[in-house]
């Protein structure tokens, strides 16, 4: 009841942190102050072992070379670099500050693509220079050793190798973006079929490629982005397939991307472009959810001063 | 009440009285200054007590502790939203979302707590919704009815029997009016009215009748001299509005509780909000993280789950004829400890009955129980042929026409209390009083009066006369000259005179009436036709004594077996009553309060023969209290003698005295339930912890002042409300253990989301749902299980000590199955997560890149690239993961709380129904929620996949290792010393 609750108030407080009389601290003498501690380390622990008994057992369930499940992470997604926030470039042609980060981030990734880092004949593998069907290396484990890597020229990408022009064209005002599909182990992109393609898409065509295409996002933006080139293997803009399916990190650790080079030459400046790049295939979906599933966009600002 | 009353109306000559209300005691009021002066003085009606406003009590609902805790996070949650969407941030409409979610929580538990109340405040209402009275009232010399509550000052109104009262009536002229003035005064005796002013009190005096009293018999006229709330009733009623409301002990349980709850949220959030601050989060992360901890710390669903639990209680006890008007007094009652309870109507019958007779010198019993299921005494007896003919013939009381078919005892009789027991006593025991009284026309007869105090009859029997006499056994003897004896008629010497004396002490004694029995026969024409009856009694001389009958209002047949059920679950009863001390200490004899052994100091001090001042106390159990006693005892001394005698009966006790019986009681700190009718005994029911108000006697003062209502009037009837009250108290432990527990489980994975950045297990929207949507109905299906032991062997709680959520509960529920719980959602988790590839150590310390929105390459363990989106449903689908393992630890949960002292064999598994249904439902609710589509973008759920759950060896150790209840020890240190034993013992 509320009466007489007022008077079992603070006198009673000190007592409850040390009673004298019993030796109690908070209500507990010393000795049951350790038992219940005793109890919950022995509790604790034994919930701890178990925790960490049962995380063993079901990473032994799991393959090291091979993910479980792979339902969220497929579709595969399609990604740019320069990686930039808020997926926008901007610059000023003139200024070389302005676009230096994008080109280092260009540089940066593409240090794996020079020819001196595929050397080793042991890891790397010639697939070609055209696009041709995927290439099996067998079972998802370690039993054969690692995985080969096919090899992909960087120059391939012509005038966004970086090989002759050192800023990808961002001095003269024609940046170079590159385009990759985010690696899934196992996954076999298939090409698209014939008639469900832009007619763009369509003039260089290839049965074992997963085309790429850039336009712009905005009808009325269309006449804004000028000429597009693609550079990429054998001149097709697209992923070749024989660099599929994906082995994971521990089979080839070295594996390379596909790449495919977009270079816009004739941007118009001083005006916001958005531009939407997608890749084609029978198994590659988009998604109003995920804005960066099969395809992208990214917006141009480049400054005339 | 507590000041004198100033009204000396009853004083006052009839002239004055005109004069003084400007009136005429022949013709009435004038239709026009009636008019006035009801526009003056308001109706003539009791108002009621002001109620609070309704937007109040809606405001009440919304503003509670918990729920002020809820509006803090969903404004922190609208801050950081503004501050997001001011940034110009995208997917920061999670913060919006869950703010609305927040507020619609708080609303609607809101609304459904309102809506609660509500309905019990409509079960009152329905009671205050009689017929509107009507009144016989002469104005302008025509005689009008009109409706009660127009009556004005100075109106001449008329009274019959079986009227109430419209006001209170100086009254004029009387014809053997009487009235029934128990409602105020708890006087049981019916009292004559008549114009003669008879005493100085008001209250005292003949001449004036009360406000909402009843008339039984006769007719009277009178003057309205009070109307509404100024007539004494409505003084009353004003007082009983003046004591204020004690919060229930379930209600300080609560809050007790939610202050708690509230504290450890705050300080878990401060806590988390100054180490996320350390860690280098910015000030609005920190201040959402606090948000999340509030929301995930406070349990939602609890106060919806409590108010379920009471009203479901409360529709079961209305079931059992307890009305309750106050949820939470529904707990109440089962704590209480003391009863005080009114005498008569909740432990008698509230009807006389002839209870024994004396004749050929012998007690014979009567059957007293309500249905005459009782045994018979030997009717052979000579003698009983003349008592019976003289008991149906010297009786004026008769039936009401056109009840044949109803039983003896439930048919309406017009007539005194004593002369229908009499009654009904004479047509169960001979048969058809009708017949018999026709066979016997009556010839002349002469009415009871005082200076008589007996009453008599002569009636034609063939070709002689028989005089037939009752009344008062003394003044009967003082007649007698005779005794009749199996038949035979023997002189009335002083050896049965003796005999005589011995059996009117011993039926005396026994708090009985007494009225004596006598006859003669007379030569025909003895007595003519017409005779005055004023000659009458010159005849009756020299009879012949037939016997004595007793009378007493009886213990329901269900009262003593109650009371005997309060005594084994430690509740004392104490009968405080108005009634005369020896019939109070005769029915509590009777019932069981004074039980059988136990000696009042009286008894003590007669047994010793030693004079009462020099009695210990100690040596007696029992004790009777008179008001005049009470009025003349310090403060103080009451609390004492409470103390010193278990056994306690307050007799001729007035409404003040009540209250303050009421509250010496709760000064000893007992939670009292009062039963009242009267509203005399309003202040005391609202004083009371619980006021139970009865159903059928109680007035519409004391019903408004009670909390509990008993349709049947059955103090047996409150007992199993008590017993329904510790059953729900009990249930509401085991529902508020299952709830509390998954606030841990909830809690844990922001802590470690916090401090190991790990991607966020569990949302606050999933959190939502487990509180308010899956896990309700599990909880407050444990309301429906039954008792399981005996909870009517045990003693009360202890407000103090026995409280809802004490230390042992909150830790073993937080601290044991929590943490079991929290280890199964992390299993689940990382399970999750390492199947998609995401082993755990690469979740440690990856939150920032995984909710960096911009990130669209994320690796994982296998070098798999994930975007932003895939990684959100992702984490959905470990929302979903852990909420499932939530679902299925609950599951078990469930079943570990359904027995507290019991193991679950022994309770059965499946014996609850409502549970076993609640854990279906809860099971398809989770199936509906993960496998509708739509539900990943709407609540955040994600369809999983059926595989063997790896916590359940976790479930099942959780039952192995269960302590046997830490929480349920009485003894606090003997739950601590159990559990550690038990661990080493498995």
């Amino acid at each position: 009841m509320a009466r007489g609750k007022a008077k079992d108030g603070d006198g009673n407080w000190k007592k409850f942190i040390w009673n004298s009389e019993k030796k109690e601290l908070l209500g507990r003498t010393g000795g049951s102050w350790f038992k219940i501690l005793l109890f919950y380390v022995i509790f604790y622990g034994c919930l701890a072992g178990i925790f960490i008994g049962t995380i063993q057992v079901m990473l032994l369930t799991v393959s090291e070379f091979e993910p479980k499940y792979q339902d969220r992470v497929a579709p595969p997604g399609l990604t740019q670099v320069p990686q930039v926030q808020k997926t926008e470039i901007s610059f000023t042609a003139s200024d070389s500050k302005s676009y230096e980060p994008y080109v280092k981030n260009l540089e940066k990734f593409l240090k794996d693509y020079s020819a001196d880092q595929q050397t080793e004949n042991i890891v790397f593998q010639d697939c070609g220079e055209m696009p041709t069907d995927y290439k099996d290396r067998g079972p998802y484990s370690d039993a054969q050793g690692q995985k080969k890597v096919c090899k992909f020229k960087r120059e391939w990408l012509e005038n966004c190798s970086g090989i002759q022009d050192p800023t990808f064209g961002y001095k003269d005002g024609k940046p170079c973006i590159l385009v990759k599909l985010n690696r899934i182990i196992g996954f076999k992109p298939k090409a698209p079929v014939n008639d469900s393609l832009p007619a763009e898409v369509m003039a260089k065509y290839s049965p074992y490629l997963i085309p790429v295409h850039c336009a712009a996002k905005r009808e009325e933006d269309a006449d804004k982005i000028g000429t597009v080139e693609y550079y990429g293997m054998g001149g097709y803009s697209g992923f070749a397939l024989q660099y599929y399916p994906y082995y994971g990190k521990l089979l080839q650790p070295r594996y390379l991307q596909p790449l495919v080079a977009v270079q816009f030459t004739n941007l118009t400046y001083d005006v916001e472009v958005r531009v939407e790049c997608r890749a084609y295939g029978q198994n590659i979906q988009y998604s109003d959810k995920d804005r960066f599933q099969g395809r992208f966009d990214i917006k141009f600002d480049i400054r005339s001063s | 009440m507590k000041k004198e009353m100033d009204v000396d109306d009853h004083k006052l000559e009839l002239p004055d009285l005109e004069a003084k209300y400007s009136t005429s005691i022949t013709k009435g009021l004038v239709g026009a200054v009636a008019a006035e002066r009801l526009l003056r003085d308001g109706p003539n009606e009791l108002r009621p007590p002001r109620g609070t406003p309704e937007c109040v009590k809606f405001g009440r609902q919304l503003a509670g502790g918990l729920q002020c805790l809820m509006w803090v996070a969903a404004a922190i949650c609208l801050i950081a939203y503004g501050v997001q969407e001011g940034q110009g941030d995208r997917g920061s409409a999670d913060n919006l979302y869950l703010a609305i979610a927040l507020i619609a929580v708080v609303v609607v538990t809101g609304c459904f707590g309102y809506y609660q109340e509500f309905k019990s405040t409509n079960i009152i209402a329905s009671f205050k919704n009689l017929v509107p009275q009507q009144a016989t009232v002469i104005r302008e010399g025509d005689k009008l009815q009109i409706n009660a509550n127009e009556l004005v000052v100075g109106d001449l109104v008329e009274i019959k029997g079986g009227d109430r009262v419209p006001a209170d009536i100086r009254i004029i002229s009387a014809q053997g009016c009487k009235v029934d003035n128990s409602s105020l005064t708890g006087e049981s005796e019916p009292q004559t009215r008549s114009p003669e002013c008879t005493h100085d009190s008001p209250l005292e005096t003949r001449n004036i009748a009360f406000f909402s009293t009843m008339c039984l018999e006769g007719t009277a006229t009178g003057l309205v001299i009070n109307t509404g709330d100024r007539t004494i009733i409505g003084r009353i009623a004003s007082l009983a509005s003046g004591v204020e409301n004690e919060k229930t002990p379930i209600a300080i349980e609560i809050e007790h509780f939610v202050d708690i709850i509230a504290g450890l949220a705050i300080f878990f959030g401060a806590t988390f909000f100054v180490v996320a601050m350390v860690i280098g989060y910015p000030f609005l992360r920190a201040m959402v993280f606090f948000m999340a901890i509030v929301v995930a710390y406070v349990p939602e669903g609890l106060l919806a789950t409590v108010t379920v639990c009471l009203s479901l209680t409360a529709k079961r006890l209305a079931r059992k004829n307890c009305v309750v008007k106050n949820l939470e007094a529904v707990e109440t009652l089962g704590s209480t400890s003391t009863i005080c309870s009114d005498k008569t109507g909740t432990l008698t019958q509230n009807r006389m009955t002839v209870a024994h007779l004396w004749f050929d010198n012998q007690i014979h019993t009567a059957d007293t129980t309500e249905d005459q299921s009782g045994q018979s005494f030997d009717q052979s007896s000579e003698t009983w042929t003349l008592l019976s003919r003289v008991v149906t013939l010297c009786n004026r009381a008769q039936f009401k026409s056109g009840q044949e078919n109803v039983p003896v005892a439930k048919r309406e009789v017009i007539g005194d209390a004593s002369e229908t027991a009499l009654l009904k006593f004479a047509e169960v025991t001979v048969g058809t009083v009708s017949e018999a009284r026709g066979r016997f026309p009556k010839v002349a007869e002469l009415p009871f009066n005082s200076t008589n105090k007996f009453q008599l009859s002569v009636h034609t029997a063939g070709d002689r006369q028989l005089l037939v006499l009752k009344g008062a056994p003394e003044r009967v003897l003082e007649r007698c000259s005779t005794v009749m004896i199996k038949g035979q008629e023997l002189p009335l010497d002083a050896q049965w005179r003796e005999a005589f004396e011995g059996a009117y002490a011993d039926l005396g004694g026994r708090g009985e009436r007494v009225l004596g029995f006598c006859a003669r026969w007379l030569p025909a024409g003895t007595v003519a036709a017409g005779t005055d009856p004023e000659a009458l009694p010159e005849v009756a001389v020299g009879l012949c004594f037939a016997g004595l009958v007793a009378m007493i209002d009886p213990p329901r047949a269900t009262v003593p077996r109650a009371v005997l059920k309060c005594r084994t679950a430690g509740i004392r009863v104490i009968m405080v009553t108005g009634d005369h001390p020896i019939t109070a200490k005769a029915i509590a004899k009777g019932v069981g309060i004074i039980s059988e052994g136990s000696e009042t100091p009286e008894d003590v001090a007669a047994r010793l023969r030693v004079p009462l001042e020099q009695v210990d106390p100690r040596q007696a159990r029992a004790r009777v209290v008179t008001g005049a006693e009470l009025a003349g005892m310090e403060p103080g001394v009451l609390e004492g003698i409470l103390r010193a005698h278990p056994e306690m009966v307050f007799a001729r006790t007035s409404p003040q005295q009540k209250l303050v019986i009421v509250e010496s009681c709760q000064r000893l700190g007992a939670i009292v339930a009062v039963t009242g009718d009267g509203v005399n005994d309003s202040p005391a029911l609202k004083r009371a912890d619980i006021g139970v108000a009865m159903g059928i006697a109680g007035s519409d003062a004391a019903k408004n002042a009670a909390d509990m209502i008993l349709l049947d009037d059955n103090f047996a009837s409150i007992v199993t409300g008590v017993e329904q009250g510790r059953l729900i108290f009990d249930n509401l432990k085991k529902s508020i253990a299952y709830t509390l527990t998954k606030n841990i489980p909830e809690l844990t994975p922001y802590l470690i989301y916090i401090t190991a950045s790990v991607p966020l297990p569990l949302g606050c929207i999933t959190i939502l749902f487990i509180e308010l949507c899956t896990d309700i109905f599990p909880s407050v299906s444990l309301a429906y299980e039954r008792a399981e032991s005996d909870i009517m062997h045990l003693k009360p709680r202890n407000p103090r000590r026995d409280r809802l959520v004490n230390e042992p509960l909150a830790a073993y529920s937080y601290f044991q199955i929590g943490a079991i719980q929290s280890f199964a959602g992390f299993t689940d988790y990382f399970v999750a997560m390492a199947q998609e590839g995401w082993w755990p150590l690469l979740c440690l310390g990856l939150r920032p890149r995984w909710e960096d929105t911009h990130e669209q390459e994320l690796q994982d363990s296998y070098g798999q690239q994930w975007t932003f989106e895939q990684r959100r449903y992702q984490q959905y689908t470990c929302y979903t993961v852990f909420f499932i393992s939530i679902e299925m630890c609950q599951i078990a949960d469930v079943l570990i709380r359904k027995t507290r002292r019991l193991s679950l064999l022994q309770q059965g598994l499946f014996r609850n129904h409502i549970l076993v249904i609640a854990i279906v439902f809860q099971v398809s609710i989770g199936c509906f929620l993960c496998y509708c589509p739509g539900m990943p973008n709407i609540f955040n759920f994600m369809p999983i996949r059926w595989a063997p759950p790896p916590q359940v060896p976790v479930v099942v150790r959780a039952h192995a290792l269960r302590p046997p209840h830490p929480h349920l020890r009485r003894d606090p240190q003997a739950g601590r010393a159990a559990a550690p034993r038990e661990l080493v013992g498995s």
